[in-house]
């Protein structure tokens, strides 16, 4: 990852780049596990 | 289609095309042309990017997808928000920080020409491919509403698209992406509430899911380990990030978009925003095709979706045996329908023995009913060999017609050809750019006037239309149009992403080692394609991985080599 990361112009609901990139990591795991239970749920 | 749905469709596609050339008025060079001068915020950047990906393909395979086999295909881009961190760290601030137009300009800087002549050549070819089924996709619309051959609305929909493009660059092209993909999310939430709303008074939202889980088709999640399944977790995280990674990180028509933004900051958290977003907005166009599918559960679907192909066999001598199977198809769907509100009932009374007894029950008919289909696509190939056999990309597109109320049609029409709009006019786009940037103004005239290439620009996007063209006038032989252009990526996208991440990441490796190991690697990647040893999307990562391996052997043979040559030399 480069040294100087840019900060600005974030959503105000992160406060680094690296969390951005958690959170969206997390959104994944949450759909997926949705998604699974959607499947059992109508299987 | 009524009067008023022509003038929905009309309006809407004149209103995007006089905004497209109006927006790109005034443009004098190639920055501006290519690049849209850098200046676009980030919601433009995520709904170009957005608009660029979901072609019409997305709005007429995928519900058929889904109606045929289920929602599985939604794994498949479990990859992208990945892809789209690696990309946000990586490929994005190098891209702006060089200032370049292409992505394989940048391979020039880092290893030689021939590298980025190479890379360029297996986009043109990838992309030029790809770009035909994209316009390929809409024309069958046209053809399904006039009951014309597909070649004539193809050659309508192509000129159409290099009209559009031609006149507008980077900058239209993002602001007119920007108000069709819109448009589009609209037209989609109408399209789901109407097929909820022509369901049995007795059959809600909950109960469609039910009964189309019960046959099979909300199959959203996979976590068997199955190399051979195209649609799984894995093969969805793996393989998926791979594709979504090298067509981001190295197809010029995504590059494109990003690198129009306006700042590494504007570009990044566009990117970020589509990883969010593209994944819900695929299950819920896949959600639409079950609902599809529950609601023809309850209203006979055609024998045959593609209606063409069937007035072809009505008027030809197998009329009589076609009119046999039609019978026999009318008395299959009585019969499914009988054991359908049977399983209806069971779920009401939510007994589990009676459930399973009655989905084997509707397995069986829905079987007899398959049989008959197929029997009449034989009937259609004894007619004419040449007959278009697979009707997935009609099944949404026939219900629009059929079912939805005056005026939606229209804009569901408009959003098909919108959608095949945006894509095909970023990839001539980005055709071009390669063309002028990687070729033209590298080989043939290196201090052309502003003029000059941005004129070069111009006939290099009607060339590469009018390739396109003739691509899609072959386009109709291939089966699901989606999966079609998804194979040909994994053919191509691992390799150039294999040469990128070793650009990247792997520094002792020089361009004439990587040059070598992506012509090993990709001669590697059709064998395995062609021999279908795993599913496709798995083609990605082994192009990938085997750049990387064979550049590091032969960067090491060439290092022996040469320490021979030193030694040698000192003796």
């Amino acid at each position: 990852m480069p040294n100087s990361e840019p900060q600005q112009d974030l959503p105000p609901f992160v406060k680094s780049w690296k969390q951005f990139y958690r959170l969206l990591i997390g959104w994944l795991i949450f759909l997926i596990v949705i998604f699974y239970a959607f499947t059992k749920y109508f299987e | 289609m009524s009067g008023i749905d022509w003038a929905v469709l009309v309006c809407t596609l004149v209103v995007i095309v006089v905004y497209g050339i109006y927006k790109s008025r005034g443009e004098q060079n190639i920055d501006g042309y290519l690049l849209g001068n850098q200046s676009l915020p980030w919601y433009h950047v995520c709904l170009s990017v957005m608009a660029t990906q979901a072609s019409a393909i997305t709005f007429l395979s995928a519900p058929g997808l889904a109606y045929s086999s289920g929602m599985s295909f939604v794994q498949f881009y479990f990859g992208l928000p990945l892809a789209m961190i690696v990309l946000c760290i990586t490929f994005v601030p190098i891209f702006h920080r060089l200032k370049v137009y292409t992505a394989y300009e940048y391979l020039e800087n880092r290893f030689d020409f021939k590298t980025r002549a190479l890379t360029a050549f297996l986009f043109l070819v990838q992309r030029g491919l790809s770009t035909g089924i994209t316009i390929y996709a809409p024309s069958i619309i046209l053809s399904t509403i006039l009951d014309i051959n597909t070649t004539y609305t193809t050659l309508f929909i192509g000129g159409l698209v290099i009209f559009y493009t031609v006149y507008g660059g980077t900058k239209a092209v993002s602001y007119t992406q920007m108000l069709q993909m819109s448009i589009i999310f609209c037209g989609l939430f109408a399209a789901g509430v109407m097929v909820v709303h022509l369901l049995p008074a007795d059959i809600g939202f909950g109960k469609a899911l039910s009964i189309a889980g019960k046959m099979g088709r909300t199959n959203a999640i996979d976590f068997t380990f199955d190399l051979d399944n195209p649609y799984t977790v894995w093969t969805g995280l793996i393989g998926g990030f791979f594709l979504q990674l090298s067509y981001f990180g190295t197809d010029q028509s995504q590059v494109g978009r990003y690198l129009s933004g306006a700042s590494v900051s504007q570009s990044r958290l566009g990117l970020l925003m589509n990883g969010m977003v593209k994944i819900p907005m695929q299950f819920l166009i896949l959600m639409i095709g079950v609902l599809v599918f529950t609601f023809y559960q309850y209203n006979k679907p055609p024998i045959f979706f593609n209606s063409f192909e069937l007035n072809k066999l009505e008027k030809s001598s197998y009329a009589p045996e076609l009119n046999t199977l039609k019978t026999d198809y009318d008395q299959a769907f009585k019969d499914k329908q009988l054991e359908i509100n049977k399983l209806n009932t069971a779920l009401d009374q939510d007994h589990q023995g009676s459930i399973d007894q009655q989905r084997l029950a509707v397995k069986a008919a829905d079987d007899k009913e398959k049989a008959i289909r197929t029997k009449v696509t034989d009937l259609m190939v004894k007619n004419d060999e040449h007959a278009n056999t697979k009707d997935n990309n009609y099944i949404f597109l026939s219900f629009v017609t059929q079912y939805l109320p005056k005026g939606l049609i229209g804009l569901l029409i408009a959003i098909i050809f919108l959608a095949s709009m945006g894509s095909t006019a970023s990839a001539l786009n980005s055709l071009a750019s390669t063309t002028v940037v990687d070729i033209y103004k590298r080989l043939i005239s290196k201090d052309g006037s502003a003029g000059e290439y941005l004129l070069a620009s111009r006939m290099a996007t009607v060339f590469w239309g009018l390739v396109c063209i003739v691509m899609a006038l072959f386009a109709s032989k291939i089966g699901n149009l989606l999966e079609a252009v998804n194979i040909l990526g994994s053919y191509i996208y691992g390799t150039i992403l294999g040469v990128f991440l070793v650009a990247f990441y792997v520094k002792q490796v020089g361009g004439k080692a990587v040059f070598y190991a992506a012509i090993l690697a990709e001669i590697a990647v059709v064998i395995c394609g062609q021999m279908e040893l795993v599913a496709y999307l798995w083609l990605n990562v082994i192009g990938c991985l085997l750049v990387i391996l064979f550049g590091l052997l032969i960067q090491g043979v060439i290092g022996k080599k040469k320490t021979a040559e030193v030694a040698n030399s000192g003796l």
